[in-house]
């Protein structure tokens, strides 16, 4: 079960990145990073991810925006939205345009964990995978 | 044609209206329907834990904080928002009046949550001449009483100006600094002391280090230029903080902000700079969290006071802190400033003076000596009975003027004029009245103790394992929970005390800022115990008695009874106030009934009541799945077997052995594989119902009189629904609606491979006796409930047990538990009314429950037999 996620960590704080890259690696999780919403399109464009963990500020757009994006082309992709500043509309838009859940920082692993295994069970089950 | 098309209609109605889909689409709409309807338990399982959660945070006193707030009304609002997409999926957009009611609670929260103090307005500068407490908002607690002091209780104050808090509100906006301080306190982790140092320093350089708008500079040296024409050139200053919120009756803020002694024109602006940054020291930040202030709740107002030539300077309490009622005035004096008094680093001179004309010393403690001055050859630091009489008077007229005890920093200048520095209410406690026998009686000695001595600063008892602290290594390694041993009470180890259970200080007395700041979050602290560095060891366990001023190696038993739990330092703060209105739009129930013509959207006044109304809603489309689908093979199976009532079984996915007869109308208890439902059957059957208990004609009467007074309880006006008895199944999933006799309970249960989707839910209701009974049988429940780790929830006749995130096997027990309960507890409400009898029912119950337990999951109930498939 554990192998089977290939996340996608975008986030503008290198540490950030960093660490949790290496937490996840450590649980035995696939996991690759973005600092900005273009490079991961660029890493979605690879057909490698299957999750992606999504800060709502990034760099070249903020995350909603990124979110649409992705979703427009890869509508099945489970997305959780990670953020610092916890914001209800933020919450609401990211919901709406089809984040499987939206969560606050800081986060424990074992949060995140669960929280994408039940976002990833969710959206590919909706899809039919 | 009409009445062809009409008759066809009437005997073929699920041919036309809704033509029968095949099976394979039929299961991919159901696995749809079914994924919709887990999602929404899911979702509503969190909105239940969060609203409890927040409850929890308001009632317990734990310190939260706004970002605490903000990301529980956020995942509440995505959650809540998931429960009214995933309903509205369910039921073809059925429900859609939910909306504008959700949007509206949502623009409510937010309003709340943006609430903001009003932004200061006035002048940068005020002189002393035009402070009072009316200034407070410009000028802060600090400096309004000074103001007050000075111009209405007509005492000697050092001459000086306050710079404002529009001042300082003009300043960080010039800067544009407001967004990167939030951003840098949101990511800050509080309950790391690394992180919050961090987060502080880099704040703190942030202000010091961006240039002051020119019109705040202007103004300020034009009025410093005012106090050298009064005072003479080169006069220097000393800058204090003086926030709002700050020494106001129920937050001291004792020492959280920096003062700046002996400061020249040259240094001026930038020591105006680092005293604004000083309200993001670490202590500082820590105590806002503690005591429920957003950093916006506070302004840096700055008094900036022509320094006193003091020769010996001080502290007056107006009675006792140990003793609010008490008829003594207390002084502390040290030679020099009165900083040395309040950071706790000097040894001072203490006297209890009567409050009584003609104010006789009733106690005095000399602790340095008079020493002489070389230069000038004064006598310093002990006070003349003139002086001790003029101080103890001056303290009654501000307690008298301000109307509460008072906590009054002096000095004593060159002249012999007494200069009062500050004024501030004693916010103390009783603590006479927390410990009425714990005597401070020496003789008394049952249990050798590792030390005594000292002075209690904040009396208490706790037991803690012994941290030394000398440095900020010492500090970072602080574990939760520490006795804080320490060789000076200085103000900063305050941001300690939210860790520590107990202070020991070798120096110091009940006059230093961390004295206070320790009472106020009612934490042992004794003063003045020498060498307690050297005799207690690090890591060792201690008992600090803060009241018998004694320190006993390891765990003091009967010393640790005393204590007293801690108190609710959030209540009342705008923090804590600003969550308890947001709750007011989350958790009341209003929606109570579904039967009632008012269980609908727009009648929706919480999340709460929408969180209910869509799960109400959602059981429902999920039982007329079959019903629109006509679909036969998932439809109501009855269960077959010796039980005393009916039972039927909705398959969802999975729930049902593999390979059975879909077309037969029933089932039996083997045939089903659901986990939980199994569970909840052993416990409805392990152990036999022996039918009603014997009735006594009162109770009887009882239910009569209640059937004629509530149609609810007449059988005969059942809905179709509740009239049976419904089992909705899955591998992992049951919901079990069931109406017996009188009462109506359900009981959901999702056991999954995440512990945060796992729950059991469990809710009651109604009963056929008069209320007396139907209470006495709901608290019954409770009682046992909670035995069993549920938290249960009772409001008039209703009552709600939940468990979540909990592992499987012990979930499993708590189902066999309700099982056994739904029916064993079946209309004992008849029967209850005496407590006799509710013992006798509670040991039974207990007794029953310990056996049931104890008896294996049957594989195989022998009680069944598969007779009724030509029914």
């Amino acid at each position: 079960m554990v192998q089977d996620y290939k996340i996608l960590l975008v986030d503008d704080e290198p540490d950030f990145l960093e660490t949790n890259r290496k937490r996840l690696m450590r649980r035995g999780y696939s996991v690759e990073t973005a600092a900005s919403c273009s490079e991961a399109i660029s890493k979605l464009e690879t057909g490698w991810p299957n999750v992606v963990v999504l800060d709502v500020m990034l760099p070249d757009m903020d995350g909603i925006a990124c979110l649409k994006k992705i979703k427009k082309k890869w509508p099945a992709m489970t997305v959780l939205m990670l953020t610092g500043h916890a914001s209800m509309q933020a919450g609401l838009k990211g919901i709406a345009h089809g984040a499987a859940d939206y969560c606050m920082k800081p986060i424990e692993l074992d949060e995140l964990i669960e929280k994408i295994r039940i976002a990833h069970d969710e959206t590919s089950s909706l899809h039919g995978r | 044609m009409n009445i062809l098309k009409y008759l066809f209609d009437k005997f073929f109605p699920s041919q036309i209206s809704r033509p029968k889909q095949g099976i394979s689409e039929l299961q991919v709409a159901f696995k749809k329907q079914y994924r919709n309807f887990r999602s929404l338990l899911t979702a509503n399982n969190n909105v239940l834990e969060i609203m409890a959660e927040m409850e929890q945070t308001l009632a317990m006193g734990q310190p939260f904080s706004m970002s605490f707030i903000r990301g529980r009304i956020t995942a509440l609002t995505t959650n809540v928002y998931k429960i009214i997409q995933y309903l509205s999926q369910l039921s073809n957009g059925k429900y859609s009046g939910l909306t504008s009611v959700f949007n509206d609670l949502t623009t409510q929260l937010e309003n709340i949550l943006m609430q903001q103090p009003a932004v200061p307005k006035g002048k940068f500068i005020m002189p002393f001449a035009e402070i009072d407490r009316d200034s407070v908002d410009l000028t802060g607690e600090k400096m309004a009483n000074l103001g007050e002091v000075r111009n209405h209780a007509k005492l000697k104050v050092p001459d000086g100006f306050a710079i404002t808090s529009s001042a300082a509100h003009h300043f960080i906006a010039a800067n544009n600094l407001e967004d990167e301080i939030n951003r840098r306190l949101q990511t800050m982790a509080p309950d790391n002391l690394e992180s919050v140092y961090q987060t502080s320093a880099a704040i703190q350089q942030l202000i010091s280090r961006a240039p002051l708008p020119a019109d705040i500079e202007e103004a300020i040296l034009a009025e410093y230029a005012e106090l050298e024409s009064r005072q003479g050139d080169h006069v220097l200053v000393s800058i204090r903080s003086s926030a709002t919120g700050e020494d106001s009756i129920t937050s001291s803020f004792a020492g959280q902000y920096r003062t700046q002694l002996n400061v020249d024109k040259e240094f001026l602006i930038q020591t105006y700079k680092e005293i604004v940054a000083s309200k993001y020291r670490s202590q500082a930040i820590i105590y806002r969290l503690q005591r429920g202030y957003r950093t916006q709740d506070v302004s840096m107002c700055v008094g900036c006071l022509a320094m006193v030539d003091a020769v010996v300077s001080g502290v007056i309490y107006s009675r006792s802190p140990e003793n609010p009622r008490s008829k003594w005035v207390v002084i502390h004096a040290a030679p020099g400033l009165a900083v040395q008094v309040v950071d706790g680093s000097a040894p001072t001179n203490m006297y209890s003076v009567s409050r009584e004309e003609p104010h006789k010393v009733l106690d005095s403690k000399i602790s340095c000596p008079d020493t002489t001055q070389s230069s000038t050859g004064e006598q310093v630091s002990s006070l003349s009975s003139d002086q001790i009489i003029e101080l103890t008077r001056i303290a009654l007229r501000l307690e008298n003027h301000f109307g509460a005890p008072q906590d009054i920093e002096w000095s004593i200048n060159r002249s012999g004029a007494i200069i009062i520095l500050q004024s501030r209410p004693l916010g103390l406690l009783s603590l006479d009245v927390r410990f009425p026998e714990h005597e401070k009686n020496e003789s008394e000695e049952s249990t050798p103790c590792l030390m005594s001595g000292g002075t209690v600063v904040s009396a208490g008892v706790a037991c803690g394992p012994v941290h030394i602290v000398r440095s900020n290594i010492d500090l970072l390694q602080f574990p939760e929970g520490a006795v804080l041993v320490v060789a000076h009470p200085f103000p900063e180890w305050a941001s300690l005390l939210n860790r520590a259970c107990a202070v020991v200080s070798e120096t110091g007395q009940v006059a230093a800022h961390l004295a206070t700041v320790a009472r106020e979050f009612q934490l042992p602290a004794i003063f003045g115990m020498e060498k307690a560095t050297e005799v207690l060891k690090r890591g060792d366990i201690i008992t600090v008695d803060a009241v018998g001023r004694r320190i006993y190696s390891g765990r003091e038993e009967s010393i640790l009874t005393q204590a007293t739990p801690s108190p609710n330092l959030m209540k009342n703060s705008p923090v804590y106030r600003l969550l308890q209105e947001a709750l007011t739009l989350i958790t009341p129930l209003n929606l109570t009934d579904p039967a009632s013509p008012f269980f609908k959207p727009s009648s929706c006044e919480t999340f709460h009541d929408i969180t209910r109304f869509c799960h109400e809603k959602a059981v429902i489309e999920m039982f007329q799945f079959g019903k629109r689908h006509s679909f036969d093979e998932k439809a109501a199976k009855q269960l077959v077997g010796k039980t005393p009532f009916q039972w039927w079984v909705i398959d969802l996915d999975g729930g049902f052995r593999e390979g059975l007869d879909s077309k037969n109308k029933f089932i039996h208890i083997d045939d089903i594989v659901s986990t939980p439902m199994r569970a909840i059957w052993h416990g409805i059957t392990a152990i036999p119902w022996q039918g009603p208990p014997p009735v006594s004609l009162k109770g009887f009467g009882s239910i009569i009189f209640q059937s004629t007074m509530n149609p609810n309880l007449d059988p005969a006006v059942r809905s179709t629904l509740t009239a049976k008895n419904y089992f909705l199944v899955s591998k992992n999933f049951c919901n079990l609606s069931v109406r017996l006799g009188y009462h109506f309970a359900l009981v959901e249960t999702y056991l999954s491979d995440f512990l945060t989707e796992s729950y059991v839910s469990f809710q009651f209701k109604g009963g056929a006796a008069d209320e007396t009974r139907k209470l006495i049988r709901i608290t019954l429940l409770k009682d046992i409930l909670e035995r069993f780790d549920f938290r249960v929830e009772l409001k008039a006749d209703a009552l709600t047990a939940r468990i979540e995130k909990k592992p499987t096997p012990f979930l499993l027990e708590r189902l066999q538990v309700l099982g056994y309960l739904l029916i064993h507890t079946r209309q004992i409400d008849m029967v209850m009314e005496d407590q006799g009898m509710l013992q006798h029912y509670r040991q039974k119950i207990l007794a029953d429950i310990d056996m049931l337990l104890k008896t294996e999951i049957k594989q195989d109930d022998q009680g069944a037999t598969v007779n009724g498939a030509g029914l």
